[in-house]
């Protein structure tokens, strides 16, 4: 005997705001996951009118964070207008931490747990936390664990000058020590993904993202930051000539075989998102658009750590089985916004749903999920021209596809999301 | 069954003391050939009981590594806990090969079952299968840990006395390495410099071999090199199952001069993981073995 189900109603997506992404140790130099946040949040407040209402819940979170800002949402959203009776809370889950908090979000609402909420995140490169080496902290500890004077020399007397040197946070996977590039060129080359192919896709990334602000496309999307009004990494006159000349950067081990260059990777960014969602009824009643609906969405994860499976490739599997779950084909969709982290993470992920040996062997399937229609891929631009501020990525993705729908009028959108630590986040939307 | 005859150690011996009679004799003797040559391996074994474990060292030993604070001992950890009691065998005056110098091809280990950090364990040490090796002798120290009357740990780790030959000289000469073909890397270590002393410092071995360019020189290494036990326990805390018991084994092929950037591959299988090592920028074949869970 089944239970009953609860009685689920649509999430629907209302709007979106971002900052522009700046390239690190840039624009945004000076100012904190805190200072970009609120003034994400502060845009969309401004947008929906939502200064002193008590939303239901405001999650966000950022992947380098300082141990200051143990609660960066919820003191980004007190320095904003909204009702200071506004709960919030930090999420992290690498760089799918945009796409957990709004997706989370929208399960509360589907639940009739709350009306409204803001998803969203923030992270910098620039004004990352540096932490003292173990040594040294080692000796703090048991400093201020110490009482008597001969105990405080004794921890003392364990500094060693080496101890100095700070320690700051890499893109190195903890477990296996490469970097998140290093791991994607392993999976590149088994995809047999080609540098000119990952190069067309970074070209397409930044002609697409540079025609869209052409056509003013993101214009309800974003507000100004630190005189900053375009995504400072934007290359609109790049070409595949200038992306040619371009060493290799990462999997150099590989030799001939290294294909991934700073052209085709994205850069490191500062930058925050935020998402507003809410239920049909709140929507009407304070008069806001509905421009998607949140449908579903999925995570996956996977054993990178002893080679069985790439990095970045979760979303693969995500994918798999979101689509088994809402009855759908990989064709049944209108937009597809791959994250861009590498253009080899996007291009081995199509392979992957091609192959007939991966979708059998890995995914259970008895047929590939098949090929997409490329025209639909990112067609406003992603991650290699926009930038990717780790957990903001997921609040510019879904801001941009409702949108998206909600311009063509009909049709659905697919999201995948990559993260370090082998996993992935990937979502549906549908138009309003 | 055994003819050996037991030696009960009133206390581990310590490993500073054992080097320092390790480096008197090679002083006396000068030359490793001058170690009374064509010996035969004493029919001892070292034994030793109430030994505990340091939980400040265990922490130290699982930080080292990457691996998790948890409450299992690590099996490279017991490897260490025990080699001052393997060692104590080597540096008897009728051991037959100089201590000093002596490289690592290899070790096994069968971790019976899980176990615990407050448990009290004893130890029992005896040498074995002292054989010639294309560069010199080798022979294997056999350890057995035991918890009340069980056994829970037994390993054994193969040694080479290079240009040491006690019995006829030089055997086959050497073979060619075969042709490397490293896989596909899962993981990469950078060992810095001190990569030996921090070894040392947390498990005590301080062989020279491991510490320094300058002490490893003078036992005839071109630089410090990586201990193997290091390489071990970095491969068992990337893979070793927890809650269970495991078979481990990993065999040395050319030494990890330090400081190094060592890619190492792992291949997850039906109960058993295979690795290997091999040198970022050399090439070089390092170590390769396998964990299989019990």
């Amino acid at each position: 005997m089944s239970e009953p189900l609860q009685a689920i109603r649509p999430a629907v997506v209302i709007g979106g705001n971002r900052i522009p992404f700046a390239r690190s140790n840039g624009a945004y130099s000076k100012a904190s996951n805190q200072d970009m946040l609120t003034a994400a949040l502060d845009g969309l407040i401004a947008r929906f009118g939502l200064q002193g209402q008590r939303l239901g819940a405001v999650a966000a979170g950022a992947v380098l964070k300082h141990s200051k800002d143990f609660n960066l949402v919820r003191e980004s959203v007190l320095g904003t207008s909204l009702s200071a009776q506004t709960p919030a809370y930090d999420v992290q889950m690498a760089c799918a931490t945009g796409m957990e908090a709004i997706g989370s979000l929208a399960n509360k609402i589907k639940l009739g747990q709350i009306d409204s909420a803001i998803g969203g995140g923030v992270d910098t490169t620039s004004d990352a936390p540096i932490a003292v080496s173990e040594g040294l902290r080692a000796v703090l500890m048991d400093l201020s664990r110490a009482r008597s004077t001969s105990a405080k020399l004794k921890a003392l007397s364990k500094f060693r000058p080496r101890d100095l040197a700070p320690h700051a946070p890499g893109t190195g996977e903890p477990r296996t020590g490469l970097s998140m590039g290093d791991h994607q060129a392993i999976t590149t080359k088994a995809w047999n993904v080609s540098r000119e192919a990952q190069d067309e896709l970074a070209l397409a990334s930044h002609k697409n993202l540079a025609a869209a602000y052409e056509r003013n496309f993101f214009d309800d999307l974003i507000t100004p930051f630190a005189g900053v009004s375009r995504d400072t990494n934007l290359r609109a006159d790049s070409t595949l000539e200038k992306l040619a000349t371009l060493k290799p950067a990462f999997g150099r081990n590989l030799g001939a075989d290294a294909t991934m260059t700073a052209g085709n990777s994205t850069p490191l960014t500062d930058g925050a998102s935020a998402v507003l969602l809410g239920s049909e009824e709140y929507a009407r009643e304070n008069d806001l658009p509905m421009l998607a609906n949140f449908v579903d969405f999925e995570a996956a994860a996977v054993d990178f750590v002893h080679g069985a499976e790439g990095l970045l490739m979760a979303p693969a599997y995500a994918v798999a089985r979101i689509l088994e779950r809402n009855n759908l084909t990989l064709q049944d969709f209108d937009f597809y916004e791959i994250h861009e982290a590498f253009a080899g993470t996007v291009l081995s992920t199509l392979a992957a749903w091609e192959s007939e040996d991966f979708c059998k062997n890995k995914l259970g399937l008895d047929a590939p999920l098949g090929s997409i229609d490329r025209s639909k891929l990112n067609v406003n631009g992603s991650s290699l021209a926009a930038g990717h501020p780790f957990a903001a990525t997921g609040g510019r993705i879904v801001a941009t596809l409702a949108k998206m729908l909600h311009e063509k009028g009909s049709g659905r959108g697919l999201i995948s999301v990559c993260a370090a630590g082998g996993q992935g986040v990937v979502a549906i939307l549908e138009a309003r | 069954m055994s003819a050996r005859t037991r030696v009960v150690l009133a206390a581990a011996p310590s490993l500073a003391t054992l080097y320092a009679r390790a480096a008197g004799a090679r002083l006396t003797a000068l030359f490793p050939g001058a170690k009374p040559a064509g010996g035969a391996l004493p029919q001892v074994e070292h034994h030793l009981d109430g030994l505990r474990v340091d939980p400040g060292k265990l922490v130290d030993y699982q930080r080292m590594m990457g691996d998790t604070v948890r409450d299992e001992l690590p099996s490279v950890f017991v490897h260490g806990m025990v080699f001052p009691l393997a060692m104590s065998v080597m540096v008897r005056e009728d051991f037959p090969l100089p201590l000093l110098g002596m490289v690592h091809l290899a070790n096994k280990a069968t971790h019976v079952r899980p176990i615990s950090p407050a448990a009290t364990l004893s130890a029992t040490a005896h040498a074995e299968n002292l054989r010639g090796h294309r560069a010199g002798t080798q022979l294997d120290l056999v350890v057995e840990v035991g918890e009340g009357s069980e056994v829970v740990w037994r390993g054994v780790s193969t040694y080479l006395a290079r240009g040491v030959w006690p019995g006829a000289g030089p055997g086959a000469p050497a073979e060619p390495h075969a042709a490397f073909a490293a896989p596909g890397r899962t993981a990469s270590w950078k060992l810095a410099a001190d990569t030996g002393r921090a070894y040392a410092a947390v498990l005590g071995d301080y062989n020279p071999i491991h510490l320094s360019a300058a002490s490893a020189r003078a036992l005839g290494m071109k630089r410090a090199i990586a201990h193997g036990m290091y390489l071990a326990g970095r491969a068992l805390a990337a893979a070793a199952p927890h809650g269970t018991g495991y078979d481990w084994e990993i065999e040395f092929a050319t030494p990890v001069f330090l400081p190094s950037t060592v890619d190492v591959a792992f291949d997850v299988g039906a109960g058993r993981t295979t690795f290997s090592g091999w040198g970022a920028r050399s090439g070089k074949p390092h170590f390769s073995g396998s964990i299989t869970a019990l």
